[in-house]
């Protein structure tokens, strides 16, 4: 009998240790709150009213110099105002917010009025040596975003004015310092705390724990791992009128912020893909539209990766090959189809009418032109990052799949984003499949995917490659007038989907889900949502 | 002395621990699961690999056990699943027997500082955890099936090298091992006629018991993105799949369901090969 019983034993041990070990590997981040918000974001302690936001975790720092991860993004942009601001939904008109602006024609100086009164948190005025040493101090760092303004000289003019000067026309820098990284912050605060423009500053510690700008709220509490709490800052006076006490923003397991918003628990969620979304509870809202990611796939140029994925006939045959509707149908909820490399919220993105289409017999002869009969090519990707909620892998699979039915067998390579980062810089990818978040909110992001540009050099698609489209990118980058600016992009686009070794796919939807007392819930392709614009009906 | 019917000479053959309702059933699940193994893709409904079914359909509507996030009929993947994680489970049980076996009979019969050496470096390979070391050498090693069975390769033929030196421990000092070597007999030949069938008994119990655990691992490791590569149908990596999905319950219960058959009924078996063969436990 005591055998048998070891017996039981054993096979329950076995039985246990197959579930600890799969839900161990499955195990993602807990909501770390433990703070509930309660139905429509009201709590009843002492009237004051608070907002859970749940979202998955990618904080590294919220000095707003160092910082370049969306969730960082969030919280930043509710602690910091910066110079310039977009409003609301709008992402193609620049509006002012601690200064406006003039430029001159060329696009190549830019002279900035502090707008009057304006004061940071502690009570102290903002001013122009504020402004002059935040930009710098982004500059000096050499942190992640310092690359924004890369070649642009920083000066004071007088107490009221500061000017940027570039060598060449740059008329997406108004765009560029609407990013939460070049927020304004508290000079002689900061510079109190260790901070300097140099990469000797010391300053990052305490701007995890305090927060030193003039933005609608102030931080009162930074665990990178579970929660920020942010309350809102008495002495903001900006033009903002935020509406919540206390924002708590939690990071918490998509799983989980599904079933937290759908009872309640939270109020706004913005991790659900769109898969998830689809199979929401009654009784909340969700605001879904394309999200400015673009997912794509990349076709090496290079003869030397691959002789095949070098020819021209080849692109062709995959541009031809993709059923894109049936990838939009994968990506879920809000997806829409890349029409081109620049995503449709931009300035220049195509219309529907020029978007690459499936064309089966075509994709074959082209298959067949180019010789792909017989040989196996590898499509990679990194298979630990969801781009918006989208799984790379089953995107993956489906492309195979298409890819196949055309003649174009491709095997599957899946790695961890931090290997094959590598081979997708160093241009080593035979096929890859990636996606591109905007840096800033201008086109002139896009034009990276250029020849010879970092993009395009990653596709082997060196300088030299595409006169025509080389033009377009260098008008792309200098040219200041709306007007002509959207139709350089426009050009460039349908260049691109013509001749470009990038075949646009999907925008993956952004799904903000939320409690249907919550207003101003505005999508915004870098700070994702703008916390101090919600309200309650 | 009665004759015995061929039932009872039958029920007689089964291994004691098999004989149990729990043991029996497991025994039948096994092995129902090794049919299927030679024979599942003959009986597989539809293509494992075509996307041509409706996405996320539940178990009853379009086929047996639902669809999957492509339209992937989610029975004829688990069918042909099963080749992909048995199959490599008993290559993986084969490998580390033959390894730690042969290094276990060497360290067991040289003794000293051949005994030492490869003891100390199992001893190292020990010290480390199972499953972390079998990451680190699949992600080393680059995602696939086969680098998935090397990585649980390294972690798994210790077990087998330790059992085999302790047998041939106690038993090279036997009069019988001592006569052969008296009478001329070469190292080579001491271990393959005197030593090896000694070892045979307890490292097939070892086995055996160790094909759930291989299956659990190699499953755990294409879980984790570090086995099959999509869209080779892996139980472990349709699990992995699952988990974005977590209201479609059926893309994760019936493989897990898989997983956890395969583990439970292989370890009876294992258990009924040690009652049978351990004249320790006295037959029930």
């Amino acid at each position: 009998m005591i055998s048998t019983r070891t017996s039981g034993l054993r096979a329950a041990a076995a039985a246990g240790a197959a579930a600890l070990l799969l839900s161990a590997c499955g195990g993602g981040g807990e909501p770390g709150g433990t703070t509930s918000g309660g139905a429509g974001g009201q709590t009843a302690k002492s009237g004051a009213t608070q907002i859970v936001v749940d979202t998955t975790f990618d904080i590294k720092t919220i000095d707003p110099g160092r910082e370049y991860e969306p969730t960082g993004q969030i919280l930043v942009k509710a602690l910091y105002d910066t110079l310039l601001t977009f409003a609301d939904d709008d992402t193609t008109t620049v509006v002012a917010d601690l200064a406006s602006y003039q430029s001159n024609d060329d696009q190549t100086e830019f002279t900035f009025t502090m707008a009057p009164g304006r004061v940071f948190s502690d009570g102290s005025p903002v001013t122009v040596d504020d402004a002059v040493f935040s930009l710098k101090r982004l500059q000096g760092l050499k942190g992640n975003p310092s690359f924004l303004l890369d070649g642009v000289s920083v000066e004071k003019v007088d107490d009221q004015t500061l000017k940027l000067t570039t060598a060449d026309p740059s008329p997406a820098l108004p765009a560029v310092l609407a990013t939460p990284s070049c927020g304004i912050v508290n000079s002689k605060l900061v510079q109190e705390n260790g901070g300097s423009t140099d990469e000797s500053d010391a300053a990052e510690e305490f701007l995890n724990q305090t927060s030193a700008g003039s933005g609608p709220y102030v931080l009162d509490k930074l665990d990178t791992a579970s929660e920020a709490v942010l309350v809102k800052n008495p002495n903001y006076n900006g033009p903002q009128t935020p509406v919540y006490d206390t924002v708590i923003v939690r990071n918490t397991e998509p799983a989980t912020q599904k079933m937290n918003v759908e009872r309640g628990d939270s109020q706004v969620a913005l991790g659900l893909s769109g898969d998830m979304v689809e199979s929401l509870a009654d009784g909340v809202e969700v605001e879904s539209v394309p999200s400015a990611t673009v997912v794509f796939l990349l076709i090496n140029s290079d003869p030397a990766v691959s002789e095949l994925t070098s020819k021209p006939e080849f692109v062709k045959a995959v541009k031809a090959a993709i059923d894109y509707d049936s990838l939009i149908e994968i990506a879920g909820r809000g997806a829409a189809q890349a029409n081109g490399l620049v995503p449709s919220v931009f300035l220049g993105a195509l219309e529907d009418s020029e978007a690459l289409k499936y064309d089966a017999a075509a994709a074959q002869a082209a298959a067949q032109a180019a010789g792909a009969t017989g040989q196996k090519l590898t499509l990679s990707f990194p298979n630990d990052i969801d781009p918006t909620g989208l799984n790379l892998t089953t995107l993956a699979e489906r492309i195979q799949s298409q890819l196949s039915a055309v003649g174009i067998e491709v095997d599957l390579a899946p790695a961890p984003f931090a290997t094959e980062i590598d081979a997708y810089r160093d241009g080593k990818e035979q096929i890859g499949l990636w996606y591109w978040n905007p840096d800033y909110m201008d086109p002139a992001n896009y034009l990276a995917f250029g020849p010879g540009q970092t993009v395009g050099l990653r596709a082997g698609w060196k300088q030299g490659a595409n006169a025509a489209i080389e033009e377009l990118v260098s008008r792309g980058y200098t040219t200041g007038d709306l007007a002509e600016r959207k139709t350089v992009f426009e050009e460039w686009g349908k260049a691109m989907n013509a001749d470009g070794p990038f075949v646009p796919l999907v925008q993956p939807g952004s799904n903000v889900v939320y409690q249907p007392s919550v207003t101003g819930v505005y999508y915004n392709p870098v700070w994702l949502i703008n916390v101090a614009g919600l309200g309650q009906s | 002395m009665t004759r015995r019917s061929p039932t009872a000479r039958l029920w007689r053959a089964i291994p004691p621990g098999l004989r149990q309702p729990l043991g029996l059933a497991a025994g039948l699940i096994a092995l129902a699961w090794l049919v299927i193994c030679l024979i599942g893709p003959a009986i597989a409904p539809f293509d494992p690999l075509a996307q041509d079914l409706p996405r996320f359909s539940p178990p009853g509507e379009v086929s047996f056990l639902g669809t999957d996030e492509l339209g992937r009929d989610l029975f004829s993947r688990i069918l042909a699943g099963a080749r992909v994680t048995i199959g490599l489970a008993l290559v993986l049980v084969c490998l580390s027997m033959l390894i730690g076996s042969l290094l276990g009979l060497l360290a067991g019969f040289f003794g000293r500082w051949v005994d030492e050496a490869i003891m100390r470096f199992t001893d190292l390979v020990m010290a480390f955890p199972t499953v972390i070391l079998a990451m680190v050498t699949a992600a080393a090693l680059g995602a696939s099936l086969f680098n998935a069975v090397l990585a649980a390769l390294v972690v798994s033929w210790p077990q087998y090298a330790r059992v085999v030196r302790s047998i041939v421990l106690g038993l090279r000092g036997n009069d019988f091992v001592w006569s052969g070597r008296l009478l001329g007999f070469s190292a080579v030949r001491s271990i393959r006629v005197d030593i090896l069938p000694g070892t045979m008994g307890p490292t097939l119990v070892l086995a055996s018991l160790d094909i759930g655990t291989a299956a659990l691992l190699l499953s755990g490791l294409s879980f984790l993105g570090l086995g099959a590569r999509p869209p080779t149908p892996e139980w472990g990596s349709m699990v992995s799949a699952a988990v974005s999905h977590f209201d479609k319950w059926w893309l994760g219960v019936f493989p897990g369901l898989a997983i956890l058959t395969v583990v439970i009924s292989f370890n009876f078996i294992g258990d009924a090969l040690r009652d049978a063969l351990d004249p320790g436990v006295a037959p029930r």
